[in-house]
């Protein structure tokens, strides 16, 4: 790993040795040649020993029910949700980054979607799976599908976790489709590239009959456009309805307007930090350097840095209000949040999230791989943190002093975050192997553009 | 072969005398123990062949008792499915009958309610009372009469009585003895009399651990002999309090408690109040409600009260000369009691000194109260001489005087006074039975152990505190073996077939007999249905108190230094007698909230001067006797002053063994209530203490609304904030009920009855230490305590939260699936079958009252499934719960009402809060019935809601507290 980046003002999108041959063979290679490297085996294997703990913790709480958490009353959410938001806003990041800067034509973009979409499909099982786990009875959770049952009962369209469960359930549907609908050129070119004959077969049925004729290349372009035209918005929207499960409340620390934008920032940011150090991860490991260049980075960078900022803004909005306003409970409970019990969780989330982030207006920083790793990384410790410090202080200090109480996570409590890491690890590792990670088709179109300048 | 053949059949003679068989035999079958008695070869064919021949009549028990099962195509006479039963008996408690009626469902008693009839009870339903449900079906309860510690069997027992008995008929009963707690029953005491005739020389010791002695003591001194005391708080204007138990403890508290709220309502009586002071070294309930309280040692207190009998006129006056602390609230205090001259009542708590009742007696007496507030008695339940103390016993014990000692239901060993030694002197006694409810630590060091039967199952009979007399009647057929007292008593006299009902009754034919009744029949069907004898109250007598009484005093004692230990009863499970109830365990100490331990209270300013925080392990040494105990920082305790709660730390019996510390370790009979110094050393240990309440204060929220009586005779709605009720949808109406619930804060004196009684109605689960302080605790009702002023002498409101039944529940809208819903009366139902644990509800409670089953609590509840209450659903885990406002009983009600036609009358439900508050705190009804009670209250100007501010619009709301101050003692915390 090369310390610093070389970084001219004109940095070019793709290093100057890669044609579109190369391309092809570079990024194909890491899916059809045989050989694994011995990192991809670590993460792996890391991956996988953290999700069998998923498997003991899921088996455990199906026995014994969410009593094996720390949960309590007042405090009735705990790692479960705080996780959730979590996973989802690094998932968002990953359609953000995908769909939003698809529309603004980025030209960053197309080496990093790829990333940034395996991302977004490891990370969407992580979330989708802690609502239902952290159901008291987790067998009965279809009954928030709206169908038609013998008791007449339909889900109570007011409640803001069932818009939630809506957004979530469309998301993710409509990730995979996002998803496949970019992969498909790429896909083709792995067919063809295939040797052996069931790896020819196995991406021949994926790649759909795909033989890149100008119509269908056509179709697919609009079809692309247009779904990303639909998921960008569309990612704004669900990560404003998880906001809306706390907004929604009336709880002090949760009942504020605030909350969608304040948790579509928490998205760029912390989906960016994640795409960042997997980027990082996959030029290092596969020695694309040329095709994932200090242009990337230092764009994901800047990303980053206005996620940052923009956070921070949420910070002294979340601040002012509780100060301003006239209600006791609120003011209470911000004062709570930064000296109360869990203040090491707060002033942690200001520090990681938005203090050290800063560094980023240095362009010595962007061109750090090591420093932008560890700022992205402690990126995403801060966003843990401050979902924590969104869920648990505000139910630990309501309306009624009476009933205040404390959340102490247990070892299960440990083990859910260590399981739902280790379910990311191993999707993203097979993903890895199985798929391009650099969008060939995207990249492609960036070279013809740089040869024909 | 034949030699084999004969080794065959001598092991298994050897196999069936082996001890390994014995303790299998005992352990799968102890009833039958005995029936094998020394087994040879032929009993033991004999054994065989009975089984077989028996085997086809499994139903024929060695009872003479005929048992039928009976089909329901011919319905049991008189039991209606789903239809409740009542049947009237009594519960006692140091021997006062509270008179309570049993609900049965399909004959099983499933709930105790308060008797109205019983002058003890007035309807309403400690805590306790409450509890002895779940004591009646304790699995834990002895089961077995153990011998020698071994399985053993009532004939046994019967035969080793009469052997003993031929011998003690021989030398007129020298050696032998009864031990009892304090006795009120007349068929009790009549037996123990024929014993007397029979045995001559025998003697009968008395012994409660928390008795009233020193109000004996003062009252044979001020009086000339000792009588009882009944109050009329009717007539009590200004009561002074001296760590009284008044409204907490004294015999039928229930009811003057009843009367104590009536005085305490401005809105109700218009504008009047009664005014209340109290001194005390650590916090009651009546020192919570008063509207003047002094925190003072005993030393000061004592100080204080000569200081107040001089200026009352009842002591010397050249006591006023000493100086005390506090003497501008004293004189003001004391202004105020000469000021209502025959509107008096000075109550000083069963803890404080002769001195302090003799003052206490003394400015009574000078002040007129006697004849006005306090009317005298006979003794309900005298006690002996002091040759028939406990003192006396252990040391004719000791002595080797003893041979024989019986002991009805009570627990020496475990709350005799430390000096005795009580265990020692056991251990000399050649037999001793001890007739206990469970294995305890008497019944466990005595050579025989006989199951006592609880009191549902029984017959017996029992005083109040008035003298009213209740025959108990058996709510249900023995459980475990148990025998009654009379039964034992029975057996001493002769009697080898006793039975509790012939026993209780044929003394009921002579008394009834004697006393010119005629037709006993209709006596006794009379008193076992309405659960009293009619006019069995007893008389009041006159009696003239000796002025000159306190010329007997000594000087006052100088001031201790270093701290000093009161020994206090805890609250909830007696002096022990109640310990090993799961509900009183969990159920929170009213001011230190505490639950499933006790802990040693101590004042703010003392904690802090010896650097002590709650859970810190202090080891209390005094005399060279030392205890273990954790500390906790309590408001409102007297400086230098450590309160330890006597009933904890058993080593032996049910579930409470091994719970908390046992202080009577430390209590010795020289100093009951209060040591003279002791020292304390910090043993660096730290110990979880499972309290549920997380913040003391209100935080500046509006929780508990709060002014003087001046302010509300000005200006009645000066508690009244602006409406905030405003919204853009058209309003719901509800037409026909409006259900609705209010709560008067000037009532609750925060004795959390109300909390027990919704877990006995409600199936509420109890869950542990561990999962209280995992803040998982269940239950629906709560009473918060809130503290407000300095925290040497803090204001305390007590304060309860059931469900609000918000009109616009924030809970409703954010459950996905329709869980908790509204009904067409307003009610905020919950629907268990539908709920799926998402668990927004509660987080969206701004009241928090939501509870949530994080384990299957309901399964995990150590209790014989027929006890729960079958009107009402038993919880699943994942699943959310809350108060329903007892939707049971309204339903019920509905029904019965449909049925004839009619709207509900009001007063036809009462929740199970409602129906057990001895001071008619809770009201509920419907508010669209503009004379019904609950609409009364809620028309009052006193009337608020919780967080009103949040709009939610509750059904439950709450009437401000009021409280009465003097105007010269000004401020409250002077």
């Amino acid at each position: 790993m090369t310390v610093l980046i070389d970084l001219p003002r004109e940095a070019p999108v793709v290093g100057p040795g890669v044609t579109l041959r190369s391309l092809s063979e570079e990024v194909s290679n890491r899916v059809l040649l045989p050989n694994t490297p011995r990192w991809w085996w670590i993460g792996f294997a890391l991956g996988m020993a953290l999700l069998l703990t998923f498997v003991v913790q899921l088996i455990w709480l199906f026995i014994n029910g969410v009593g094996i958490w720390g949960i309590n009353i007042p405090v009735a959410w705990g790692f479960a949700i705080a996780e959730y938001v979590w996973w989802i806003a690094l998932a968002s990041g990953g359609t953000i980054v995908s769909a939003l800067f698809f529309l603004t034509r980025s030209p960053w973009r197309s080496a990093t979607n790829r990333i940034a979409e395996t991302m977004l499909l490891s990370a969407a099982p992580c979330a989708g799976l802690l609502p239902i786990m952290h159901l008291g009875r987790q067998g009965l959770f279809y009954w928030l599908f709206p169908y038609s049952s013998v008791m007449g009962v339909w889900p109570q369209v007011r409640s803001p976790l069932w818009w939630d469960f809506v957004c979530l359930l469309c998301y993710i549907l409509m990730s995979i489709m996002y998803y496949y609908t970019g992969l498909l050129p790429d896909l083709a070119t792995v067919r063809d590239l295939a040797r052996t004959r069931w790896k020819q077969v196995f991406y021949g049925v994926l790649a759909l009959g795909w033989h890149g004729s100008a119509r269908h290349w056509r179709n697919q372009q609009t079809v692309y456009a247009v779904m990303s035209a639909i998921m960008a918005p569309m990612v704004i929207s669900v990560h404003s309805v998880v906001g809306l499960d706390f907004a929604g409340g009336i709880t002090p620390g949760w009942h504020s307007t605030q909350f969608p934008p304040y948790f579509f920032f928490g998205a760029v940011i912390s989906g960016t930090a994640l795409i960042m150090m997997l980027t990082i991860l996959v030029r290092w490991g596969y020695g694309l350097e040329d095709v994932l260049t200090g242009y990337h980075l230092n764009a994901l960078a800047k990303v980053m840095l206005v996620g940052s900022v923009m956070l921070g803004y949420a910070y002294v909005w979340e601040a002012w209000g509780p100060i301003y306003g006239s209600d006791v409970a609120e003011r209470t409970q911000f004062f709570y949040r930064i000296f109360g019990f869990y203040a090491a969780c707060y002033w942690g989330k200001i520090v990681l999230n938005i203090v050290i982030p800063q560094l980023l207006w240095l362009p010595i920083v962007r061109r750090s791989e090591v420093l932008l790793f560890s700022i992205s990384a402690g990126i995403i410790v801060g966003m843990w943190l401050e979902r924590f410090v969104i869920v648990i202080p505000s139910l630990s200090h309501g309306y009624m002093p009476s009933y205040w109480g404390v959340f102490f996570p247990t070892f299960w409590d440990w083990a859910a975050l260590a399981g739902t890491i280790g379910l990311f690890l191993s999707l993203f590792f097979l993903l890895l192997k199985l798929v391009p990670i650099v969008s060939m088709s995207e990249v492609r179109e960036i070279v013809a553009k740089e040869r024909s300048r | 072969m034949s030699i084999a053949h004969r080794d065959y059949w001598r092991s298994l003679e050897e196999l069936a005398e082996s001890p390994g068989f014995a303790q299998l035999v005992e352990r799968e079958a102890p009833r039958f123990r005995d029936m094998l008695g020394p087994l040879d070869r032929r009993n033991f064919l004999r054994l065989m062949a009975a089984a077989m021949a028996l085997g086809g009549l499994s139903d024929c028990g060695p009872e003479a008792e005929p048992r039928q099962l009976l089909p329901y195509v011919e319905q049991p006479p008189g039991i209606v499915p789903g239809q409740a039963r009542y049947y009237a008996t009594a519960t006692t408690r140091s021997g006062f009958a509270t008179g309570v009626l049993i609900e049965h469902r399909m004959a099983r008693p499933v709930k105790v309610e308060g008797n109205p009839d019983h002058p003890a009870s007035l309807g309403a339903a400690s805590a306790i009372m409450q509890a002895s449900i779940l004591e009646l079906y304790d699995p834990r309860r002895a089961q077995t009469i153990l011998g020698q510690g071994q399985i053993d069997s009532w004939e046994h027992l019967i035969t080793a009585l009469f052997d003993r008995r031929e011998q003690l008929l021989a030398r007129g009963g020298a050696g032998l003895r009864l031990l009892t707690g304090a006795v009120t029953s007349p068929s009790l005491r009549a037996q123990i009399a024929l014993l007397q005739q029979q045995f001559p020389a025998m003697r009968w010791h008395q012994w409660e651990p928390l008795g009233r002695g020193n109000e004996r003591i003062a009252s044979e001194r001020m009086l000339g002999r000792p009588l009882d005391r009944r109050f009329d708080l009717d007539n009590a204007d200004i009561i002074f309090a001296i760590e009284s138990d008044l409204i907490s403890n004294v015999p039928g508290w229930l009811a003057y408690a009843r009367q104590f709220a009536a005085h305490r309502r401005p809105d109700e009586t218009g504008g009047k109040m009664s005014r209340i002071y109290a001194i005390e070294s650590t916090p009651t309930l009546i020192g919570a409600k008063a509207d003047h309280r002094l925190a003072l040692g005993p030393a000061d207190l004592a100080a204080a009260m000569r200081y107040l009998a001089a200026i009352t006129g009842a002591g010397p006056q050249d006591w006023q000369q000493t100086p005390v602390a506090d003497a501008a609230w004293l004189r003001a205090a004391a202004d105020d009691l000469n000021q209502h001259k025959g509107r008096v009542l000075v109550h000083a708590g069963r803890e404080q000194p002769v001195e302090i009742h003799l003052l206490a007696d003394a400015i009574n007496n000078a002040l007129g109260a006697f004849g006005q507030t306090i009317r005298l008695i006979e003794p309900v339940a005298p006690s002996g001489s002091t040759d028939q103390s406990l003192e006396a016993l252990v040391g004719d014990m000791t002595a080797g005087r003893v041979d024989t000692l019986v002991m009805l239901e009570t627990n020496p060993v475990y709350d005799a006074p430390a000096d005795l030694d009580f265990t020692a002197a056991l251990n000399r006694v050649p037999l001793s039975v001890s007739l206990a409810l469970y294995a305890d630590e008497t019944a466990m060091a005595s050579t025989w152990l006989v199951p006592a039967t609880q009191e549902y199952e029984a017959w017996g009979d029992a005083r109040a505190f008035d003298g009213t007399i209740t025959i108990q009647q058996p709510q249900v057929r023995r459980l475990y073996n148990g025998h009654s007292p009379h039964e034992l008593l029975a057996v001493l006299h002769g009697n080898t077939l006793p039975i509790d009902y012939q026993l209780v009754r044929d003394f009921w034919q002579n008394e009834t007999h004697q006393r010119g009744i005629g037709d006993f029949d209709r006596f006794w069907h009379e008193a076992l249905r309405i659960g009293i004898v009619e006019n069995s109250a007893a008389p009041t007598v006159t009696a003239t108190p000796n002025a000159s009484a306190l010329t007997s005093l000594q000087a006052a004692e100088k001031p201790v230094p270093g701290v000093q230990l009161l020994f206090r009863e805890d609250p909830l499970v007696g002096g022990g007698r109640d310990v090993n109830n799961p509900w009183l365990l969990e159920t929170p100490r009213p001011f230190t909230r505490l639950t499933w331990d006790n802990a040693a209270l101590i004042a703010p300013a003392t904690a802090k001067r010896l650097g002590l925080g709650i859970g810190d392990v202090l080891e209390i040494a005094d005399h060279g006797r030392k205890v273990r105990a954790p500390v906790f920082v309590l408001p409102g305790q007297a400086a230098d002053c450590i309160t330890l709660p006597l009933g904890f730390g058993h080593t032996a019996g049910g579930l409470g063994a091994d719970i908390g510390f046992d202080a009577y370790r430390l209590r010795t009979s020289a100093a009951p209530w209060i040591t003279r110094g002791a020292t304390l050393s910090r043993t660096g240990e730290t110990y979880r203490l499972a309290t549920v309440q997380g913040h003391d204060r209100v935080a500046g929220r509006d929780l508990v609304r709060e002014g003087t009586l001046t302010e509300y005779q000005d200006n009645p709605d000066f508690l009244r904030r602006p409406e905030t009720d405003q919204s853009l949808y058209p309003e719901y109406k509800y037409p026909r009920y409006a259900w609705a619930m209010a709560i008067d804060l000037n009532s609750c004196i925060g004795c959390q009855s109300c909390v027990v009684a919704c877990q006995a109605e409600n199936n509420i689960p109890t869950v542990g230490k561990d999962m209280v302080l995992q803040e998982r605790i269940m239950h629906w009702l709560r009473i918060d305590r809130y503290y407000h002023g300095p925290v040497d002498n803090p204001a305390v409101a007590f304060e309860p939260v059931p469900c609000m039944h918000c009109e616009q529940a924030p809970c409703e809208v954010v459950c996905p699936v329709h869980a908790t819903v509204h009904d067409h009366d307003g009610l905020n139902l919950m629907v268990y079958n539908r709920c799926i644990g998402t668990r927004f509800c509660s987080n969206n409670c701004p009241y928090k009252v939501r509870r949530f089953n994080y384990f299957g609590f309901a399964e995990r509840d150590d209790r014989p499934p027929e006890s729960w209450n079958p009107e009402v659903t038993v919880r699943n885990r994942g699943v959310m719960e809350k108060c329903t406002y007892c939707i049971q009983r309204i339903r019920h009600a509905e029904i019965e009402a449909d049925k004839q036609d009619r709207l509900v009358p009001d007063g036809a439900i009462q929740t199970a809060c409602q129906q057990s508050c001895p001071t008619q705190a809770i009201i509920f009804g419907n508010r669209n019935d503009r004379d019904s009670g609950v609409a009364r209250r809620k028309a009052s100007l006193l009337d608020y809601t919780l967080l009103d501010e949040l709009n939610t619009r509750p059904r439950t709301s709450y009437a401000a507290l009021i409280r009465n101050p003097n105007p010269k003692i000004g401020d409250r915390e002077a």
